[in-house]
């Protein structure tokens, strides 16, 4: 099989998962950070049951990890006004407290492990810092906000 | 007007400076990137220049802006501490990837049979101005914003993909000889 007949099985699963489940997510961080959950910890590969019942592990597992670095340089990209918009929309989908959210991205910095493996090192620390930055002008605003009674 | 030996003896002062320049920015750099809480993730054999739009975007005015805006003096000190690690980390990639760039290079050379003078001169002459500039760079960033020096940043990056198309172009011409001759 040639290298192009064997993209198209990945070029249909990426285009499953984009319309079945990223395009029902609600910003790009939050699409990061499910992309970057379906990556095994130990070993770095990539699984999602559903994508890999209708393709094959390993289809399912690349189109997986081309999603993830697509929507990491699309996120990297932004500015940082609007980074800090992509945080205000996660915070409203959570279901837990913003305040609490902040608190423990701050302390424990859960995003680092959101970055995908073989991306570009000064991206990489552009978006780290960015995030960092981004949750610190969210402190600033909430610690500025007045208090409800 | 100054003598032929004056001359010389000014450019060499002169190039040695410059490289005096260009390597304690890349030393610099490496040092303080590394000092940084973020982890190094420099893998130097694959490492290539770091793509334009987000040269544009590290030392880009807007982030200041809009962080100034807030008239936060806490928030203002944490972005300049951030943006400069970040723009450091850039310098030091930039110069690594250049050098590696040039390290493949030369070994490729070493095999060519049909090494072309002029080219061979662009490429060195694009590889000292690259190395020179990221000193510049990592002196500037250090002294000023990052954002103060976009232009220059900008520019280092479009130059750091140039040398990078270069090598690839002499790279696939060179395997195509070497197909050819061999069949």
């Amino acid at each position: 099989m040639n290298a192009a007949a064997r993209l198209v099985p990945v070029q249909a699963a990426y285009d499953d998962l984009l319309q079945r489940s990223l395009s029902k997510i609600s910003c790009d961080l939050a699409r990061l950070i499910y992309l970057a959950s379906t990556r095994d910890y130990n070993s770095g590969n990539y699984h999602h049951d559903g994508l890999a019942a209708r393709f094959r592990p390993d289809v399912a597992g690349k189109a997986l990890e081309i999603a993830h670095r697509q929507v990491f340089y699309q996120l990297s990209a932004y500015s940082l006004e609007e980074l800090v918009e992509q945080l205000r929309i996660y915070l409203d989908s959570s279901h837990e407290r913003a305040a609490d959210v902040l608190r423990i991205w701050q302390k424990l910095e859960p995003y680092r492990v959101a970055i995908p493996l073989e991306v570009n090192p000064a991206v990489a620390r552009l978006f780290l810092s960015n995030v960092r930055l981004a949750l610190a002008i969210w402190r600033f605003r909430q610690e500025r906000a007045p208090k409800n009674p | 007007m100054i003598g032929i030996p004056t001359a010389l003896l000014l450019g060499t002062i002169l190039l040695l400076l410059l490289l005096f320049v260009a390597a304690r920015g890349s030393v610099g750099a490496r040092e303080s990137t590394s000092r940084s809480d973020v982890p190094l993730l420099d893998d130097e054999a694959a490492l290539d220049p770091c793509p334009p739009e987000f040269v544009a975007r590290i030392f880009s005015p807007d982030d200041w802006k809009f962080v100034s805006e807030t008239g936060s003096a806490q928030l203002e000190k944490l972005f300049r501490r951030e943006r400069k690690v970040v723009a450091l980390a850039w310098v030091h990639q930039t110069s690594l990837a250049v050098r590696r760039i040039m390290r493949e290079h030369t070994q490729a050379a070493r095999h060519s049979h049909d090494l072309q003078f002029a080219t061979e001169s662009k490429l060195v002459l694009l590889y000292a101005e690259l190395m020179l500039l990221c000193g510049m760079l990592f002196l500037a960033i250090q002294s000023a914003e990052p954002q103060r020096v976009r232009g220059l940043a900008v520019y280092a990056g479009t130059l750091s993909q140039r040398l990078a198309q270069a090598q690839h172009d002499l790279k696939t011409i060179t395997a195509g000889r070497e197909f050819h001759g061999a069949s």
